[in-house]
């Protein structure tokens, strides 16, 4: 991790003699200089100060009625988390998120605040919004440098056990708060780490590795089992599984089945799905080569094809390899998908964008490596089903950009083995499992899902709100209809802004 | 010295007196071949390969130990003297794996085929890292091989890779001695000799002591001068033949020594000495760590600048003012500490820096520290704060001093504390990269040659110090070269001797380059107790893992791996494979299941070590953990009775047919098993393989059993005896299966193959295993690995699986350099699992 993710003394900018709390404006996090970044694998921002952290949490006009809470998927009470901080009270702080939230290191690194709580937060009317995921991420690493968080309180055990397939955030989530309940909770991941797309996806820059790994040492300290290298689907069934004893099933295999562009050239050396990418990178951490022994990629041109966040991530990840770094996107800026956050540090690094251009064909030489690109540019037509202007071809607009890497970051489906493997669970044909949304219960009894696998290639912490409703759902399905302690969640509202 | 006349082959040649008959001979144009003769070694004869015929001398003397004479009449070329020299070509090929040189399909193959596989032992030419450049070879083809009697006794000895730098294979020693000659000449006192007698003649040290206690200097010429991949440079053995070799001067001591530097493009990969002489050898350092130093991962690749508590790397315009800046600000209290390792020019500048900017000038010893710092005085200085700011250009300042500086402009190659506490960090070429001329402790000077590429941003030392000095606004230092500066230096004094000389023993060996521990950048010197930072280890084992409950090698380069994997056992069915991991550093590699018990949990596995993730875990020993086991993976075969089946396997292929012959035979199908191997000696589970199918034919590359050529024949054979063949599977090597297909294919009769793609997950969640069957993108792992052989666009497939070609090449010797850095707890030289002798 490099440095201490939480930086004691630096004076804020803005501590100059109390003001009025509404003009106090949003405290900035500092971050690394991107002429450094760009060349290591160092996490970008560097986290509150302490004092900095008071500030922004002063900023907080306490609601009667918080619509921030609304706007998060696991209804974190955030005016309560927020004061702790306002108050210096950071570890109890932290508990307070913890008592919604299992993951919050991970969520206010990587939650698109500005278009969950954020939005909805009423400072955002006429000031800035409270950075609550800054709030949220401070809360969270104080804890885990100052040490000290009680373990959780585990209820006696119910002697009901239940498999949790996928170690991804949506697995973590449920086997975290079932275990808390008092059930036996194993969970089966096929990789050989677990943390799903948290540990073989998201960059080490956004979110470094041993946060994921602390919080699932503690979920092992909860009494769950993990065990790795087990391919649900190849080895036991839905079905075994229930047949062997488990009293119920969750289903968090998420969104890994990459998606190529299907244009000529695709199979040429040097193309890779961003999960490839991405995992030879992060989980197999090739960017440590030869101590590592998975081959690396060196690429001197990266073209990154596609607009969302993972196209953001492969995109800086190729520059921090060494790489001149290009995303070609179809559609024009504010169609893209990516967090402003994510593209802005993108280009702040170096990252170059051609917009509104379309690959056509892969150029490869004699070896079949690629060499470069063919594109077409697009211009916007008429809005399209989903609202977006619809990017149509320029006649005769081809040009060719070199590289020798090409990275195809167009989405992911759902992952396709468990479905396949359950005949009688019900799928969309998208290939999502279908799930009920109040109880996320499937159409097979016993049998939960949620996360990605549900939702479609969706966001870390959609995947944990599903995942807080299935285990209340599982628990009262093993308990005879008996409420688990704690709220119930109440669902994510679309933000209304 | 007089000239003498005589002929050869009916040609009037004319030496000087003295030479032999072959020298007489190699000066007229004429070829007589030869093996152990070498232009720096004395005549021998062991080898007899250069018989000539000459009037009036009875036999057949060899040619490299007789005199020529005045008057003589010789014949290099005669019926008899084929038939003589094929003969010995068997006897000295018989104990030598020759696979390769008899095989139907070696030119397809090798076309396919380019590079030689990794392989740990050498069981044929394909698999041999001294292929491309292999006089036994040549001499072989040229005697038309298919005519020579030459089975393979394989020897079974164990490969010796626990020493640093070299490993050995003596399964592949034709006793030449061209070695222990050579040994014997540069040293006196050979460190090996020739061991054992009679059928167990072989090369080795006194007492089979490890190199490292057998009084070998590691010079590496017996590694050279060996006609045959017997002896292999680790760290250079699969980059095969060096591009050029190019001659310059070894600076990591005062020594200074002569090389020949040996480069693939812009790589180094070895450095050679000039001649195979006691006055030209060369120290452990200057034959192996150098090209290690120079290609480490950790050089330093860009400028960096301190801003605002960071070192930020910055273009070079920016940090050498940023650095100009920062030295002005201390000016009047500015020091240069140079090492002496750097080219002359290079001291020079650095002298001259000083001598503008009115600065003191601190000179290391090129195998020395911070404490070695002269003249003393400064280093007085240094720690009473009274220099403020320093130019130093490598790990030469102590911690205290640098906690006393204000300003330090590292200029240097690798990372170290100066670099880490500087202000400005300029990345510096080093050794190879750079041109120019040293001065050595004799007091000679000596050209140095820039033959490889410094790595990303770093540039010449001279140009650096040109460019600060200009950046400060200092005149003087207008130059365009290197050689512009050589004709100022006048009076350059020579460095100090080293007390011993690291030619003469690796007791000798300097620990320190340019201040830095050479052992942190090159571990395996460690073996020679050279001083190291402390380092931290890799990864913890994993605390759970895999157990291996049995390992063997089956047969050479095969090995057998009984796994506890109650995970996958219960599940497994035939054509499937597992993904493992040695240990957390390793690659997710997959293997196809051979076998496996349900009830005890267990998996089997056949895996041939060819690269770094085989050969991490043919290491392990039973007993051991591996990390991680995942499976079962893939689609399994789709069992039904379909009337005969043909079943091919290669390589690890044989094990994998076997429990798809075992299921198909118990769906009620005639089963023929085809399986092939380079030679009888590699072929293995025939008596397992027998109890589960109808007929076990057999097929070898050299012909030593069974159909001469590989699976294809032994098709064609069923074929031409008008056997009815419903289907066919083929799995082994991907050239194996190709060819299956192609013979298949005209006769329309399905067949199905087991793809072996580069893989990363082996669950279907990352497209590396692409393959394209009859036009259309699958995923091998989870659509795969079984599909139809006629449909497969192999060429393609051919690519993506050298994909990494490059990388695996370095990826071995760095992880085998790690393994051999443990030798000293190694209980025995076959210690690292690789033994064929039962014992
Ligand atoms: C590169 C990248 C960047 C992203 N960035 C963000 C971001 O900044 N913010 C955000 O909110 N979201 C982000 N997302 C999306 C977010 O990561 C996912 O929505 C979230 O991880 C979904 O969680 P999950 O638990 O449903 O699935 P996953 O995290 O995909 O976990 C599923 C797990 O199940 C395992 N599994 C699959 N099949 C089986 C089986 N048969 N048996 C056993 N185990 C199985 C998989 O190996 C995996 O570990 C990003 C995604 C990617 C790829
Ligand atoms: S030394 Fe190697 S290349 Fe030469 S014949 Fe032997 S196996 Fe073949
Ligand atoms: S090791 Fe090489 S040089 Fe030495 S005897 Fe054997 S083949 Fe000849
Ligand atoms: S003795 Fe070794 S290190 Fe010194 S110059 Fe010679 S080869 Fe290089
Ligand atoms: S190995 Fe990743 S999809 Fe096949």
């Amino acid at each position: 991790m490099g440095e201490q993710p939480v930086e004691k003394g630096s004076a804020p900018a803005a501590v100059q003699p109390k003001p009025r709390k509404a003009r106090v404006p949003r405290q900035p996090m500092p971050e690394r200089d991107p002429r450094r970044r760009r060349t290591n694998f160092e996490e970008v921002p560097k986290g509150y100060s302490e004092e900095t952290a008071i500030v922004e949490a002063s900023r907080c006009i306490k609601c009667k009625k918080p619509f921030c809470i609304l706007g998060c998927p696991v209804n974190i009470d955030i005016p309560k988390f927020v004061d702790l901080i306002a108050q210096g009270q950071f570890m109890e702080a932290f508990l307070k998120l913890k008592e919604q939230n299992s993951l919050p290191a991970v969520c206010g690194r990587v939650c698109p605040q500005e278009t969950q709580c954020e939005a909805q937060c009423v400072m955002g009317k006429k000031y800035e919004p409270v950075a609550i995921g800054r709030l949220e991420r401070f809360a969270a690493d104080y804890a885990q440098v100052h040490g000290g968080v009680p373990d959780p309180e585990r209820a006696p055990s119910t002697g009901k056990r239940v498999a949790v397939i996928g170690a991804g955030p949506a697995g973590i989530t449920v086997a975290g708060d079932l275990a808390q309940w008092g059930h036996e909770v194993v969970i089966f991941e096929a990789l050989h780490l677990p943390g799903g797309v948290l540990m073989y996806g998201i960059p080490q820059f956004r979110l470094p590795k041993e946060i994921v790994q602390y919080e699932i040492n503690n979920l092992r300290k909860l009494g769950v089992r993990i065990i790795t290298d087990h391919v649900i689907g190849k080895t036991e069934t839905v079905d075994q599984l229930l047949k062997e004893g488990f009293d119920a099933v969750f289903i968090g295999t998420g969104a890994g089945l990459p998606m190529f562009l299907g244009i000529p050239g695709e199979n040429a050396i040097g193309v890779y799905s961003a999960n490839e990418f991405l995992t030879r990178v992060n989980l197999m951490r090739a960017y440590d080569f030869p101590r590592y022994a998975t081959a690396p990629i060196r690429p001197r041109h990266a073209i990154t094809v596609g607009g969302g966040n993972v196209a953001m991530d492969s995109a800086r990840t190729a520059l921090r390899l060494g790489a001149q770094s290009t995303i070609v996107y179809r559609r024009s800026r504010v169609e893209m998908p990516a967090r402003a956050e994510e593209v802005h540090h993108g280009e702040e690094e170096g990252v170059v964008f051609h917009l509104l251009t379309n690959p056509t064909r892969i150029l490869s030489d004699a070896t079949n490596r690629v060499t470069g690109m063919e594109c077409l540019k697009m211009e916007l037509g008429e809005p399209d089903a989903s609202g977006r202007r619809r990017p149509v071809p320029i006649k005769g607009s081809e040009f060719v950009i070199p590289a020798d890497t090409v990275i195809v970051s167009i989405g992911n489906m759902p992952n396709p083995l468990v479905p396949q493997t359950s005949p009688d669970l019900g799928i969309t044909r998208h290939g999502t499992i279908v799930a009920n949304p109040e109880t996320m219960a499937t159409s097979k009894p016993g049998v939960f899902a949620g996360g990605d696998i549900v939702s479609g290639a969706a966001t870390v912490i959609s995947a944990m709100g599903q995942a807080k409703i299935a285990a209340r759902s599982i628990h009262k399905f093993m308990m005879d209809g008996a409420e688990p302690p704690g709220q119930p969640p109440t669902l994510p509202q679309t933000p209304a802004r | 010295m007089g000239k003498i006349s005589l002929t050869i082959d009916g040609r009037r040649v004319e030496v000087d007196e003295g030479r032999t008959v072959l020298e007489a001979a190699t000066e007229a144009g004429i070829t007589i071949p030869t093996i152990c003769d070498h232009k720096d070694l004395s005549p021998f004869g062991a080898c007899r390969m250069c018989i000539v015929e000459i009037d009036g001398v009875r036999g057949f003397p060899t040619s490299c130990t007789t005199p020529a004479a005045p008057g003589m009449v010789v014949r290099t070329q005669s019926e008899e003297l084929r038939t003589l020299r094929n003969r010995t070509l068997e006897l000295m090929l018989s104990g030598h794996p020759n696979g390769c040189l008899v095989c139907v399909h070696r030119e397809a193959c090798e076309k396919y085929r380019p590079r030689p596989t990794k392989a740990g032992r050498t069981t044929r030419c394909g698999f041999c890292s001294n292929r491309d450049e292999c006089n036994i070879r040549t001499l072989a083809f040229a005697a038309k091989p298919q005519e020579l009697a030459i089975p393979t006794l394989y020897s079974s000895y164990n490969l010796e890779r626990g020493d640093p730098f070299m490993d050995r294979d003596y399964n592949l020693c034709i006793l030449c001695g061209r070695c222990w000659r050579i040994c014997e000449k540069i040293h006196g006192v050979p460190a090996i000799s020739i061991i054992n007698r009679g059928k167990w003649a072989r090369i080795g040290t006194a007492f089979d002591k490890s190199h490292v206690e057998s009084g070998c200097t590691f010079c590496g010429a017996c590694i050279d001068i060996c006609p045959t991949g017997t002896l292999a440079d680790r760290y250079a053995r699969w980059y095969g033949r060096p591009t050029a070799e190019t001659p310059s001067t070894c600076t990591l001591c005062p020594e200074g020594c002569s090389v020949l530097a040996l480069t693939e493009g812009q790589k180094l990969i070895a450095n050679r000495m000039i001649a195979f002489s006691s006055q030209t050898s060369l120290c452990a350092l200057g034959r192996f760590a150098y090209p290690q130093v120079v290609n480490a991962p950790e050089r330093l690749t860009r400028p960096l600048a301190r801003e605002g508590g960071e070192l930020i790397p910055v273009d070079w315009e920016s940090a050498l003012h940023a650095a100009a800046e920062g030295l002005q600000g201390s000016a009047g209290s500015v020091a240069v500490v140079a090492s002496e390792s750097t080219t002359r020019e290079d001291r020079h500048l650095y002298a001259k820096l000083a001598g503008a900017l009115g600065a003191r000038l601190g000179t290391v010893p090129s195998v020395s520290g911070p404490e070695a710092l002269e003249p003393e005085e400064l280093k007085a200085d240094l720690h009473s704060g009274k220099i403020e700011a320093v130019i130093v250009n490598g790990d030469l300042l102590d911690e205290s001093t640098l906690g006393q500086l204000k300003y330090i402009v590292a200029i240097d190659c690798l990372p170290s504390n100066v670099s880490e506490a500087a202000q400005v960090v300029l990345p510096a070429a080093v050794l190879s990269e750079s041109q120019g001329t040293y001065r050595n402790a004799a007091g000679e000077v000596k050209p140095v040659a820039a033959v490889s590429a410094s790595p990303g941003e770093a540039r010449t030392e001279w140009r650096i110090v040109r460019d600060l000095a200009q950046a400060m606004g200092l005149s003087g230092f207008e130059y365009a070269a290197a050689s512009e500066i050589t004709p100022e230096i006048t009076s350059d004094a020579a460095p100090g001797r080293l007390s011993a000389n690291p030619r003469f023993s690796v007791n000798n060996l300097p620990g320190r380059f340019r201040g830095h521990y050479l052992a942190d950048t090159v571990r395996s010197l460690e073996a020679f107790e050279l001083p190291a930072s402390p380092h931290k280890l890799l990864e913890q084992a994993a605390a759970d893992g895999f157990a291996l409950l049995e390992k063997r090698e089956v047969v050479p380069n095969m090995h057998l791996l009984k796994i506890k994997a109650p995970q996958v056992a219960p599940y497994a069915k035939p054509g499937q494979f597992v993904i493992l991991m040695a240990k957390e550093t390793s690659e997710r590699a997959p293997f196809t299941l051979v076998d496996w018990d349900a009830e005890q949990g267990s998996i089997t596995v056949i895996i041939e070590e060819v690269g770094r993730s085989s050969r991490e875990l043919v290491s392990l020993r039973p007993g051991a953990r591996i990390a991680h086991v995942s499976g079962p993976l893939g689609v399994p075969f789709p069992i039904e009775k379909k009337g005969t089946v043909v079943l091919g396997g290669g390589c690890y292929g044989i094990g994998a047919i076997y429990p798809i012959a075992r299921a198909l035979k118990e769906a009620g199908n005639e089963v023929i098993c085809a399986i092939e191997a380079c030679g009888d000696y590699l072929l293995y589970m025939e008596s397992e393989m027998r109890s589960v199918c109808d007929d076990l034919l057999v097929a070898t590359k050299d012909g030593s059993r069974g159909v001469h050529g590989g699976v294809q024949e032994i098709f064609k054979g069923l074929v031409e005896a008008g056997r009815r063949v419903d289907f066919f599977v083929a799995i082994g090597c991907t050239f194996m299966m190709r060819m299956a297909s192609e013979a298949t294919q005209p006769f329309g009769i399905p067949t199905y193959v087991a793809l072996n793609p580069i893989m990363v997950d082996g669950t279907g969640m990352c497209g590396a295993c692409r393959v394209s069957v009859d036009g259309k993108t699958k995923f091998a792992c989870a659509d795969g690995p079984i599909f139809d052989g006629h449909s497969v666009d192999w060429d393609e497939l051919f690519f993506r699986r050298s994909a990494y070609a490059r990388e695996e090449i370095e990826a071995l010797p760095q992880m085998a350099e790690i393994t051999a850095s443990g030798w000293q707890q190694a209980e025995s030289r076959g210690s690292d699992g690789c033994s064929l002798r039962q014992e």
